[in-house]
């Protein structure tokens, strides 16, 4: 893709590993949780704007204009977003450094030396359990970022993942 | 009862004459001190055979009566002024009781003791309460002493850890004989090699201390007011100097026509007497803050003996603390521009215990390591807080040229809308009838480049190695100082913005972050600067040990 490329074109001359994608199931997972996280108050909005909008304040036609420019903003998150989030997410371990990077429009790399992982949480929710993925959360001494998510990978990578990443930075004679 | 005697050599309640009116040796800053300062008791070595453990003093009743009684004071006079009835007068009462109450339960069921690396604090009397602080992991060690305290012979006690947010442990109240043991047992059991403890035989070195007249000056250079004082005083001076007489007289007719129309019903009395008063607030603030500096921080002396700090500073509130150099994440160094027209500059450092109590922090000091110092000795005293910082950098990094551009943009922006307020907002009948005038803000434009033109010049970076700086600013300066072994996650963030620029900004996550705003950020680092940097920091870091 056009954006790995032009990470790696960062640091030419040397020797670059690439990025791990997250699982492609993460795209329908994002999808089915946002909408399941944005049905229901889009419904009961439905019924607040005709109800409250419409009967109480006599603004049939904007309410449900408002309501229909919001849901037109889920659905473009709930549709739209997830497969850019998707590419744009990657990770990779290049000796003791885990390097993450995401976001479409505010980008971040995350650069943890793994020497400074605290601990590893693996989670892992219903709905992710039904598309056999998990999240693993890193936790350094640090504070902003204190915690950091990697989410939707494969049940299987995320525990070997895990355990790599723990055994990379448990040498660390804290 | 039996009271201890109040133990006069004790290190950090010594007199302020004793420490600090002697500093011939570090005036130029290039020597040591000559004459050894008061000194908190060398730790004895074989001391951590010895058995400690203990319970509150008995003062604790009397210490918990005053502070509830203290407490009380205010709703009490309130309901007594208002003759707020025996209802409310009875609850004051039981309120008092209450308190009492729970300071015998404490007094009774509180214990401590050191067993195997371990502080252990017992407490409670239906449900127990034991807790263990493994003394490796103890921060800082605080004794903190009142008036009340002072007179009795008895400190509180704080035991702070990295990850609590606040106090891990409250000992409150110890005798301080007592207090010193424990202080001596925890740093003696922190786990150091046979050679730190060599060390900690030998005299400490007085790192700083601050005198009545760095205490003033302190107070004058803190205070909004005064810098506000100084730089009117200066304007006018270059007024005075630089314009003809006439043209002021001018000016002034001009301001004073304006401020007429501004405020219609204006006479010249009513304006002397407005002045006097803005001077009157303005005066005041200043001794409030000269005054506070010295409440808080007279006497102040930091040292170092071996591998640790040492702080003590109060007048009537005496504070002391001691704290392990490796704890410090992030040293800061703040340079306000009426100080640095003096030199001087305020030193700030975190631990790795976690932000508490925000304004009472400050109150109580502890967010500055050195309050005041001279910005020449710095160079000697940043190696002695952080071994890894290494020299100061010959040379500053940049960021990209943009920035300059970036900065005047948002200001440009900010003056668009205060011409759109000045030409759409409700004074625009009152004030300027002609509504040319509204477009004053743009001519702050170029004012605006000028200065982000400074700033830029004073703002970057130097990767030292084992340290990593930022400094920015042109008139208030801040410098930040990371040893690499601190970094916890590197970090880079591009808004859409940045993309167009093609720059990053880098920022470096650490523990604690109380009182310093955290490690550096740095904005605008060109793409592969930014790639190269961060990549570099990450992978030094990684091969060293992040130790608390």
């Amino acid at each position: 893709m056009n954006q790995e490329d032009a990470i790696r074109d960062d640091q030419p001359g040397q020797e670059e590993r690439p990025y791990s994608p997250l699982d492609e199931r993460v795209i329908p997972y994002w999808r089915l949780s946002g909408a399941v996280g944005w049905i229901i108050p889009m419904l009961l909005l439905f019924g607040l704007a005709i109800g409250v909008g419409g009967a109480v304040f006599g603004h049939l036609r904007l309410s449900l204009f408002l309501w229909a420019a919001w849901g037109v903003g889920v659905i473009f998150w709930t549709w739209w977003y997830p497969p850019r989030a998707y590419a744009a997410w990657g990770y990779r371990r290049d000796g003791k450094v885990l390097e993450l990077r995401s976001g479409v429009w505010f980008r971040v790399v995350r650069l943890l030396p793994l020497s400074r992982l605290q601990h590893v949480d693996l989670q892992r929710g219903p709905l992710e359990r039904w598309f056999g993925l998990a999240s693993l959360v890193l936790y350094t001494a640090g504070t902003q970022e204190a915690a950091i998510g990697i989410p939707g990978l494969p049940d299987a990578v995320a525990q070997s993942l895990r355990d790599e990443l723990v055994a990379c930075g448990g040498d660390d004679g804290v | 009862m039996p009271w201890p005697k109040a133990c006069a050599t004790s290190w950090w309640l010594a007199e302020e004459t004793t420490v600090s009116e002697d500093r011939s040796g570090t005036a130029n800053g290039q020597e040591g001190p000559r004459v050894p300062p008061v000194l908190p008791p060398p730790l004895s070595t074989g001391l951590s055979a010895l058995p400690v453990s203990g319970r509150l003093h008995q003062l604790t009743l009397l210490i918990a009566t005053v502070r509830a009684i203290k407490g009380l004071a205010l709703p009490a006079i309130v309901v007594f002024l208002s003759g707020g009835g025996r209802i409310f007068g009875m609850l004051i009462l039981m309120v008092l009781a209450v308190a009492l109450l729970v300071a015998v339960v404490r007094y009774f069921t509180f214990s401590y003791r050191i067993e195997g690396g371990d502080l252990i604090t017992r407490q409670g009397l239906l449900s127990r309460k034991e807790r263990h602080i493994p003394l490796v992991r103890v921060q800082d060690l605080r004794f903190e002493a009142g008036p009340v305290h002072r007179l009795l012979g008895v400190v509180d006690v704080h035991v702070e850890t990295a990850g609590a947010v606040g106090i891990e442990a409250e000992l409150s109240v110890l005798a301080r004989k007592v207090a010193e043991d424990l202080r001596q047992a925890v740093f003696a059991r922190t786990g150091r090699s046979s050679e730190a403890k060599a060390d900690l035989r030998q005299d400490g070195d007085l790192l700083g201390s601050l005198r009545l007249r760095d205490l003033v000056v302190e107070g004058l250079t803190s205070n909004r007011a005064a810098s506000i004082l100084v730089l009117v005083g200066a304007g006018m001076g270059l007024i005075d100097n630089v314009v003809p007489r006439p043209v002021q007289q001018e000016w002034f007719e001009r301001v004073g026509r304006g401020a007429t129309i501004w405020f219609s019903e204006a006479n010249p009395a009513r304006w002397q007497e407005i002045g006097f008063a803005v001077l009157a607030v303005l005066l005041l603030s200043i001794v409030f803050s000269v005054g506070g500096s010295i409440l808080l921080f007279h006497g102040f002396t930091l040292l170092r003996r071996g591998e640790d700090l040492y702080r003590s500073y109060g007048l009537l509130t005496r504070r002391a603390s001691s704290l392990p150099r490796r704890r410090l994440q992030v040293v800061q160094i703040t340079e306000p521009w009426l100080r640095r027209l003096f030199g001087l500059a305020a030193v700030r450092a975190d631990t790795a215990a976690r932000k508490s109590g925000g304004e009472e922090e400050k109150r109580g000091g502890r967010d500055v390591l050195l309050p005041l110092v001279r910005r020449k000795e710095l160079a000697n005293l940043i190696p002695v807080f952080l071994p890894d910082a290494g020299p100061e950098p010959e040379r500053w990094e940049r960021v990209a040229r943009c920035a300059i551009r970036r900065a005047t943009l948002k200001g440009m922006i900010v003056c668009l809308f205060l011409v759109l307020a000045l030409l759409l907002g409700p004074l625009r009948e009152a004030v300027w009838p002609g509504g040319l005038h509204a477009f004053w803000p743009l001519a702050l434009v170029p004012v605006l480049y000028w200065i982000n033109r400074r700033n830029y010049a004073h703002l970057g970076y130097a990767d030292g190695g084992t340290a990593f700086r930022t400094r920015r600013g042109w008139l208030s300066r801040a410098t930040h100082i990371v040893p690499v072994r601190n970094l916890q996650v590197v970090v880079l963030r591009q808004t859409p913005f940045d993309r167009r620029h093609g720059v990053w900004t880098l920022k470096l996550d650490t523990a604690g972050q109380a009182f310093t705003g955290g490690g550096p950020m740095l904005r605008n680092v060109p793409d592969a600067e930014a790639h190269r940097l961060a990549g570099a920091l990450a992978d030094r870091a990684a091969r060293t040990q992040y130790r608390v």
